[in-house]
């Protein structure tokens, strides 16, 4: 059959202690529900449910998945049970955090915690390519500091792109999905079948996944960034190594932002690894090293202004 | 927009038709609509007729050339159909209110939008596959979704004709949301009665339409209905589209889209790997939870 729709759990169903409100958001693999658990706490709830193995129809809550499907249903949840470990381990402010994870209606489900706000998808279709340098630079330093903390844990991300990046009402974002995170040390890891988006995902995840490293993430960052100023995903990586037609941000937006971030962008979409930040730390820096460094003349006066009045009054005492 | 459309609807060995299709369009969007009046209530016909020309009215009203929010103007069309319905039966003072199934579907930038009530169905198809097809309200669809029975066994089923939902009924219809799916060139977009998917078997249908020519396969399908169910023959209405333009491409799309999460080789993997046991499922998750408690020690 092909994918067809599937149907979420009702609103009001009660899954353990959590009562669920409303679906936030739906995808080929999963549904993430917006949850109570029994103090009224809000958290938001992943089903394992991959549309195309699993069907759940009308009022059941157990999906039907042939015999057919069923192995192949089982190896999927082997993904989110990666999942489940990767996070389990993330303690950081710019990471999902892991609350539960459970065993019902003969799949598996993942609690998180609920943070208000929206994706950064959401957010660029709002802004459609006005999102301005300093925006840029807050949000990614950030994120950056959630994946740093990934990467040390022996982990790589590797399905960045704007719709997993989520931003809090504040402002600071959070990376979300960790569906196609492996661990790079397991051995189960590697074998689980890999996992990526077209545009977004570094050319080793195409091929030579032996090559993948920090810096396949870093791609990934690249393109999101990429994917800011355009309002558009950018070519695949595949499809550029057959043919590049990507427009660097160089020129696409020369005059608009400042060439380091210009350049850092192109950086991070090098097609050959070795060419791009290869570790975290080298991009966020690379990244601050972009900061306007004189600040606007009004400030700087008004700032000489509160230095001499802090003097009288130095004086004065 | 490219297109071409093709409607048909025929009285059957009925005394009435009480199906009611439609569809109109504006330079950017288009409207499609097809209702079943309900034949065991009186004035079925008359419900039908109200369902498509509220759907019309609203349409004609919001879709300058464009509608906002093709999936809520759904929606809102539908349950304006019905409240439509019940306002006329008072007026006419009728003992019952009369009633029918209907569904809608929008075509806007490229993409469907559709949502239905009854058991009149949208089918979109691709190059001779299904690639979704509505779900009826009926007690016999909750049969099949239950596993209980088979699609082939419906045509027999003594429940065959009831409802569970519809506009005009009591209570009133809850309507779902709308689905969607983005349209490539040669999509098939077939609204029809269930006079049409009735007598035929799913695969019948599908094949009906491989025929080059969308209008002579439509009527091919028609006249097999008919065949198929001889001196029983319902109304049998259909509205079909045939899309001619090629897939929007994402960057040019109207909204910021991104292309879904994939897995690669999801199933090329030796046996021994695919299978899990119920015992190692469990423990993965007491992995987990061990991993948990461990890293939230101060919450």
């Amino acid at each position: 059959m092909p994918a067809q729709a599937n149907q979420p759990l009702p609103e009001g169903y009660q899954l353990l202690n959590y009562r669920l409100m409303r679906v936030l958001a739906s995808g080929g693999f999963s549904f993430v529900y917006l949850a109570h658990d029994e103090n009224d706490t809000p958290v938001a709830v992943k089903e394992y449910l991959p549309s195309s193995l699993a069907l759940r129809v009308n009022g059941s809550a157990a999906p039907l998945v042939s015999d057919e499907n069923l192995p192949t249903f089982r190896y999927g949840m082997k993904c989110f049970f990666e999942e489940g470990r990767a996070l389990a381990r993330l303690m950081h402010p710019n990471v999902v955090r892991v609350l539960n994870f459970f065993r019902a209606n003969e799949t598996v489900y993942m609690v998180m915690r609920y943070e208000r706000g929206r994706t950064l998808q959401a957010h660029i279709q709002e802004h459609r390519g006005a999102l301005g340098e300093p925006w840029m630079q807050r949000t990614f330093v950030a994120l950056l500091n959630g994946l740093r903390e990934v990467h040390s844990n022996k982990l790589l991300h590797l399905d960045i792109k704007p719709a997993n990046i989520y931003l809090r009402n504040d402002g600071t974002p959070l990376l979300l999905d960790f569906g196609a995170a492996r661990q790079t040390l397991s051995h189960e890891g590697v074998r689980l079948p890999p996992m990526y988006t077209r545009g977004f995902a570094s050319p080793e995840q195409h091929a030579q996944r032996s090559n993948l490293g920090p810096w396949s993430d870093i791609y990934s960052v690249g393109a999101s960034m990429y994917a800011c100023l355009a309002a558009a995903a950018p070519q695949p990586a595949n499809a550029r190594l057959q043919q590049d037609r990507l427009i660097p941000a160089r020129e696409a937006w020369a005059g608009k932002y400042s060439d380091t971030l210009l350049e850092l962008i192109d950086r991070c979409l090098r097609l050959d690894y070795l060419e791009r930040p290869q570790s975290v730390f080298e991009l966020q820096k690379a990244l601050l090293a972009g900061r306007r460094p004189a600040p606007p003349r009004h400030v700087a006066f008004l700032a000489q202004a509160k230095r001499a009045l802090l003097r009288l009054a130095r004086r004065a005492h | 927009m490219r297109y071409s459309i093709f409607h048909t609807s025929r009285i059957g060995a009925r005394r009435t038709n009480q199906d009611r299709l439609g569809y109109w369009r504006t330079s950017a969007a288009l409207l499609m609509v097809v209702a079943d009046g309900m034949g065991g209530h009186l004035h079925g016909e008359l419900a039908a007729e109200l369902a498509v020309e509220h759907c019309a009215g609203a349409f004609r009203r919001s879709a300058r050339p464009r509608l906002a929010d093709p999936g809520a103007f759904l929606l809102h069309a539908l349950a304006g159909g019905h409240a439509a319905i019940v306002r006329r039966a008072a007026e006419l003072g009728l003992a019952e209110t009369p009633r029918t199934t209907a569904v809608a579907c929008v075509v806007q930038d490229g993409t469907a939008y559709w949502s239905h009530v009854g058991d009149s169905r949208l089918y979109l198809v691709r190059e001779g596959r299904l690639l979704a097809r509505t779900r009826d309200h009926t007690p016999v669809q909750r049969l099949i979704d239950a596993g209980r029975i088979r699609e082939e066994a419906v045509p027999s089923h003594p429940d065959r004709n009831k409802l569970l939902q519809c506009l005009g009924g009591d209570p009133p219809p809850k309507l779902e949301p709308a689905n969607s799916a983005s349209l490539t060139k040669n999509d098939i977009v077939l609204l029809c009665s269930d006079g049409l998917w009735g007598p035929l078997t799913p695969s019948q249908l599908l094949t009906g339409l491989l025929a080059r020519d969308l209008e002579r396969a439509v009527h091919g399908l028609v006249e097999l209905a008919e065949t198929r169910s001889g001196p029983e023959c319902d109304n049998v209405s259909v509205l079909a589209l045939s899309w001619g333009e090629d897939e929007v491409p994402a960057a040019r799309a109207q909204t910021y889209q991104e292309p879904p999460t994939v897995a690669q080789d999801f199933t090329a993997t030796e046996p021994d790997f695919l299978r899990t046991s119920d015992a190692e499922i469990d423990r993965a998750i007491a992995e987990i939870k061990a991993a948990l408690r461990k890293h939230s020690r101060n919450p």
